[in-house]
């Protein structure tokens, strides 16, 4: 018998590595495809339109901005959000873990570092895969950064919605596309407060350039790589803390989310 | 072990259980929480397994508020009612995430799982994922997550719920065995006779109330002695009256339009009585509604135990 309680370590690590094997299920596999199908796709394309003589050398900018990190992104973070620790308490599991002497607000995370690691892998291995269709590799390297450090915030501000909202999906969903796809009306000062004004600063470039007759445009403002890479990291770690904190001020019945008489 | 001084829980504006005292001492033994569905029981054990805290009163377990307490929930193992399994899981890396969630690591876990599922008979067959495990099966591995750390205190709710006859005799073989070993059991049921069956000790819970605690027979008793009031609808109050002051366990009669209101004492053998005179036709019955709460818990007891 035991009689101790179990470190936040511990807990993660015993979280992560029991539930690891969900990765390798539907939810998994369709995040695997979000991230290394366009490319994939692109770089198939690219070869037959080679044999045709055609070839469009901003295809990987294009493909990186306008689709792996405005949609393809989102997506995978609201594909991968509900599979945390929403998951338990949706399939009433999560009792089972909280009569263990575990440190609860460890839990959000250790549940979401799993789905972290896989997408964040097919998405490196998505922006690395830029190269093939022409893009230069430091180029990719940066890219493949941002859009694994905008993956880590992104799911962990989701991760937080799901947890505080019965309808955080939605909510969240209204951020990464309604709130980002108005980037480039936003004011400079509001223009930090947007995942894609990061991953452009990261990546180095920008998802297109400012036209004429888009009156409502604001001045394009760019960050250091390195305050972008901070401000990614720390966001993502709060909202992960958050989501702990939550978690750890509820009271969670047998229920799951509810408590029952 | 366990004490409750006037504890109670509220879900919002909800009374799920009123201020509740009792005391269980240290040692083994089986404990029956009985009472019909929406009694209680699941507030009562969400308490004292440290899911929820108390809205008022205290709960003490292991001399300790167990809510989010390591140091109780170190030694206490709980099978929750229903199916609860993460999709898609194997059943032994499962278990094995809960033992180490338990503190068990190396050696002394797998020791820990293997004793677990020797004890529920599941040692060839953990490896299967829950979908394809018998509802039988998925029960036996609920009650090996919950004997992986040899806990003192064990609490299960509805735990015979959906088992067939078999594998409701071996749960109970197996509950006796782990309180002789010196655990103590806390058995959830809203049938009289299966929990009659593994204990003669009895919390009875009816509607957020603790109404009774003694053994089977001393609550059997309790309900007998305790007058209870029925209201007997019929075409003929006169024809209640007449039959019914001839009864020995009347009390009062009261007249009402289109019948009568009995308080009887011994609902037990009152109510079969009343049944037979119906169906004799000695009794224009029309309908019958208990008025107080004591009497709807004596039906549940009268029905289910009489299945």
């Amino acid at each position: 018998m035991t009689s101790r309680a179990l470190s936040a370590l511990a807990t993660v690590r015993a979280v992560a590595l029991g539930y690891a094997p969900r990765v390798l299920q539907a939810r998994g596999w369709v995040l695997c495809a979000l991230a290394v199908l366009p490319v994939a796709f692109s770089f198939v394309g690219l070869m037959i339109g080679r044999q045709f003589g055609s070839f469009d050398s901003r295809l990987a900018l294009h493909l990186f901005h306008g689709v792996l990190a405005a949609l393809v992104l989102p997506i995978m973070v609201l594909v991968a959000a509900p599979g945390g620790i929403r998951e338990d308490m949706e399939q009433r599991t999560l009792p089972l873990i909280l009569v263990r002497p575990v440190p609860v607000w460890s839990l959000p995370f250790a549940k979401g570092l799993i789905w972290f690691a896989w997408g964040g892998c097919w998405l490196a291995a998505a922006g690395l895969g830029l190269v093939l269709l022409g893009a230069d590799p430091g180029s990719a390297a940066r890219q493949a950064l941002a859009l694994v450090l905008a993956f880590w915030a992104e799911l962990a501000f989701m991760s937080l919605l799901v947890l505080v909202f019965k309808r955080g999906t939605l909510w969240g969903a209204l951020v990464l596309f309604g709130w980002e796809s108005i980037l480039r009306v936003l004011p400079a000062t509001l223009q930090r407060f947007t995942f894609l004004h990061h991953i452009e600063s990261i990546s180095g470039s920008r998802g297109g350039m400012v036209a004429d007759w888009e009156i409502l445009a604001q001045e394009q403002i760019a960050s250091p790589v390195l305050v972008s890479v901070l401000a990614l990291l720390l966001f993502g770690a709060a909202c992960w803390a958050l989501c702990g904190w939550k978690l750890q001020v509820t009271p969670v019945g047998l229920a799951g989310r509810d408590a029952e008489g | 072990m366990i004490s409750l001084q006037r504890a109670s829980l509220r879900y919002g504006d909800i009374l799920g259980l009123s201020p509740t005292s009792f005391d269980l001492g240290p040692g083994g033994g089986i404990t029956g929480l009985l009472g019909p569905n929406g009694a209680g029981k699941s507030s009562l054990i969400q308490l004292l397994c440290g899911l929820l805290p108390p809205s008022g009163g205290e709960v003490r377990v292991f001399g300790e508020a167990p809510y989010r307490n390591p140091l109780v929930l170190a030694r206490l193992g709980l099978v929750p009612e229903g199916d609860r399994f993460p999709g898609g899981m194997r059943g032994d890396r499962w278990l094995r995430m809960m033992g180490q969630l338990s503190g068990l690591q190396g050696r002394a876990l797998d020791l820990a799982l293997q004793r677990a599922l020797a004890i529920t008979g599941m040692e060839s067959r953990a490896g299967q994922p829950f979908t394809s495990m018998s509802k039988g099966m998925r029960q036996r591995v609920r009650l090996a997550q919950a004997l992986l750390h040899e806990p003192r205190l064990l609490i299960l709710d509805e735990p015979f719920n959906g088992l067939d006859p078999e594998a409701r005799l071996q749960l109970m073989d197996l509950l006796r065995m782990l309180a002789e070993g010196g655990v103590r059991i806390i058995v959830s049921s809203h049938i009289l006779g299966e929990v009659a069956q593994l204990t003669d000790r009895i919390l009875l819970l009816f509607r957020g109330r603790l109404l009774a605690e003694g053994s089977v027979p001393e609550i059997r008793e309790l309900l007998d002695r305790h007058p209870v009031e029925l209201r007997v609808t019929a075409e003929s109050a006169a024809a209640v009256a007449r039959w019914a002051v001839e009864q020995d366990e009347l009390v009062a009669l009261r007249m009402e339009d289109g019948g009568a209101v009995l308080a009887v004492r011994n609902p037990r053998t009152f109510l079969p009585r009343l049944q037979e005179a119906v169906v004799e036709g000695r009794l224009p019955l029309a309908g019958l509604d208990p008025l107080d709460l004591n009497l709807d818990a004596v039906f549940q007891f009268l029905t289910k135990d009489n299945q």
